[in-house]
């Protein structure tokens, strides 16, 4: 049964954030008997508040606090006022996720190294690499049930990705097929096989989608070790003199301020809210945010380089139907700097049902032409390229130097400025869809470019020299030795893979290693 | 500047028991029929005012298949908001009676009587830059193409977990890709 943890129990270990980073960490020192508390900002939702509903689902659980964007991308112009599309509940953006489950490739590891030094990029070569992860990968997979991987069988293709396979085939691609997904194809660990409802990103119906809410937030609990606090938000984190973190502030549900007490404190907020923390628990002794002596924390902001491109084929295609990112191709995922960009990029099947699809396409667009997409709806296919982000020192999460939220905090700015390898990239992918789909008798393509992103990464990455980044290859805070990073802020470069599978791995290491450090004492 | 479509919808409606569509009012239903007055022609838009914003609505979003009751349910919260709130009923007003100046400029007559599409459309170029405009096109675009009842007229099936998903049931029943 869940545990319950006195407000002045300073043994617990502190995480912010019920995500897959901060689950999994949850779950992971709650097995080995440390005790846990959680504090997550979002409510606690059941499956069965689970609807079929894009826009009744996007208002229940997104993230939708104060936010703004400035920069030259895209979405600052057509979504100044929400960045990215992230969660808000227990589970974290994990209820919402496709559930594609990748490595990232040994060169992502090593961009650095691998690519040199490009200009207007703050490239950095991971403090670890892919040999090293392999074994945290394989047991990450086992743990989420990951299709093509274990012998767990792969999804059934779907119409929509039919045509994305044929297509592929005929530009000469080879490395096509439904991907790997934390999506039971068969029942599994007491989830049930997936039925090809869609609707995978309103929240999994039939719980076959791998979501913290349902699998490592009540596995912890059941531990009897794991307290979970939903609707508190952290606001600040404090240390003492030494310099030792020693506890978290927050609003809980009723609206009252509180001070937990921690031993350890880990940062598990997502790539916006982690920085945002970080800067906001600025101290005399950490004047410039706290663990950000090398004035990386909020920097080398990472979503992924992407582009949405329709097409019509005056034929039914049914795109809605069965698992959201059900297909892939694979064949551009390399690096190969011939094609005039460093890194690669998947192609991955992304429908929309005609709610998002006609509020999304074409921002800014009225008229005949717009709405005849609408009128070919049942029609199209879609895909959706997702690429390696090059990070920037610039592109950066900021505490706005006006506007506070509710509690008082400065809300995050999150400023992007396109890097010419992310356009080139965006290019290269867009003219390849475009390719795939006319190969078939495709008449006619239309190019959606980004939404706010659901990938976020980057802002306190991990660094051999704690001058160059916010924590070490454990995600320890290099300035602040029992304060943790656990989310995707850890990212050193973006890749080319849906981000949750390495998040999950990394947590998965930096919890054998938080359990150790604790045994020996060292923090 | 366009704002996220559904953020926008989000923050006014209250987050649980959340906005369908349908969730239209007297306002929408008195639109197009032959008594058009209702409460909000008291303190909201006139009946003259929403027939232009429908045809309006009509003209950013034109789908033949669709009749007016689609359009009158996806201004119904407009017209919901200009009978509460002062400053967006002369939002909604002013803006009606630019397109209608631009109209009798150029037809002769106010938009909502103008038959041909092309100049209501040289019209709606005239103030696509204004507040009016952004109000209409964010402000009526989910509540249009968020109605259940009009998702079947461009052969999308809606919700389908209870129905039990597609995997037996259409999940792969392409016939037309080239082998």
């Amino acid at each position: 049964m869940p545990a319950k943890f006195d407000l002045n129990d300073s043994s617990v270990v502190v995480i912010i954030g019920s995500g897959a980073g901060g689950a999994t960490v949850a779950n992971e020192l709650s097995k080995k008997g440390i005790s846990v508390v959680v504090l997550e900002a979002g409510r606690r939702m059941e499956i069965g508040e689970f609807q079929n509903d894009e826009i009744a689902m996007f208002g229940a659980f997104s993230w939708l606090d104060p936010r703004t964007a400035t920069g030259s991308w895209y979405v600052a112009k057509t979504s100044p006022d929400l960045p990215s599309w992230t969660c808000k509940l227990v589970g974290g953006t994990t209820v919402h996720w496709g559930g594609v489950a990748l490595r990232f490739q040994e060169h992502e590891f090593k961009t650095r190294t691998r690519y040199g030094a490009i200009a207007g990029a703050n490239l950095a070569d991971w403090p670890l690499d892919l040999k090293e992860m392999e074994p945290y990968y394989d047991r990450a997979e086992s743990r989420l049930g990951v299709t093509g991987t274990h012998g767990i069988p792969r999804l059934p293709e779907s119409n929509h990705c039919k045509v994305l396979f044929a297509g592929a085939k005929k530009v000469g691609y080879s490395k096509y097929w439904t991907a790997n997904l934390a999506i039971n194809s068969v029942p599994r660990d007491g989830r049930a096989g997936c039925q090809q409802a869609g609707f995978c990103v309103q929240g999994c119906t039939f719980g076959a989608k791998w979501s913290a809410l349902y699998t490592e937030i009540p596995q912890a609990e059941a531990t009897g070790k794991c307290e979970v606090r939903p609707e508190s938000q952290v606001l600040r984190i404090e240390h003492d003199a030494a310099g030792k973190v020693t506890g978290v502030v927050y609003v809980d549900r009723a609206g009252a301020t509180q001070r937990q007490k921690a031993r350890i404190v880990c940062v598990a907020g997502n790539s916006i809210e982690s920085p945002r923390l970080l800067l906001n628990s600025s101290s005399s002794l950490f004047p410039n945010g706290l663990a950000n002596s090398s004035g990386q924390v909020g920097r080398n902001y990472m979503r992924h380089t992407t582009a949405l491109v329709f097409a019509d084929f005056g034929k039914p295609v049914h795109m809605y139907r069965g698992t959201s990112n059900g297909g892939i191709v694979m064949d551009e995922a390399g690096l190969d700097t011939k094609r005039g960009f460093a890194g690669g990029y998947n192609l991955e099947t992304l429908p929309q049902g005609l709610p998002s699809f006609s509020t999304n396409l074409a921002p800014g667009a009225w008229g005949r032409e717009r709405a005849s997409w609408i009128d070919s709806y049942a029609n199209l296919a879609g895909v959706w390229i997702i690429g390696e982000d090059l990070p920037r020192a610039g592109n950066r999460v900021t505490l706005h130097p006006d506007r506070k939220d509710k509690f008082g905090v400065p809300i995050p700015n999150v400023h992007v400025d396109d890097h010419e390898n992310d356009l080139a990239m965006q290019k290269h992918g867009m003219e390849r869809a475009d390719a795939i789909y006319k190969s078939i008798g495709a008449t006619r393509t239309i190019h959606r470019l980004p939404f706010p992103s659901t990938h976020n990464m980057g802002t306190n990455r991990m660094s051999a020299n704690p001058r160059d980044g916010v924590v070490n290859a454990h995600g320890q805070s290099h300035d602040v030795k029992n304060l943790f990073v656990s989310d995707g802020s850890q990212f050193v470069s973006s890749g080319a893979e849906n981000p949750t599978l390495t998040i999950v791995a990394l947590a998965l290491r930096q919890s054998e290693y938080i359990a150790g450090q604790m045994k020996s004492g060292a923090v | 500047m366009r704002r996220m479509l559904l953020r926008e919808l989000v923050t006014k409606f209250s987050r649980r028991g959340f906005l369908r569509a349908g969730v239209a009012t007297t306002a929408a239903i008195a639109v197009g029929g032959p008594n058009l007055l209702s409460h909000a022609e008291e303190t909201g838009l006139s009946a003259a005012e929403s027939r232009t914003l429908l045809k309006l609505t009509r003209d950013l979003f034109p789908h033949d298949r669709l009749d007016d009751s689609f359009y009158a349910k996806a201004i119904a919260p407009l017209q919901d908001e200009a009978s509460k709130d002062a400053a967006t009923r002369k939002l909604l007003a002013d803006g009606v009676a630019q397109l209608d100046a631009a109209t009798k400029e150029s037809a002769g007559k106010p938009y909502a009587e103008v038959a041909d599409e092309k100049i209501r459309v040289a019209a709606i170029h005239k103030i696509e830059a204004t507040a009016f405009f952004s109000k209409v096109y964010n402000g009526a675009m989910t509540p249009l193409y968020n109605q259940p009842d009009l998702w079947a007229k461009f052969g999308y099936e809606g919700p389908s977990s209870a129905k039990g998903g597609y995997l037996h049931r259409g999940l792969a029943d392409i016939d037309w890709l080239p082998r």
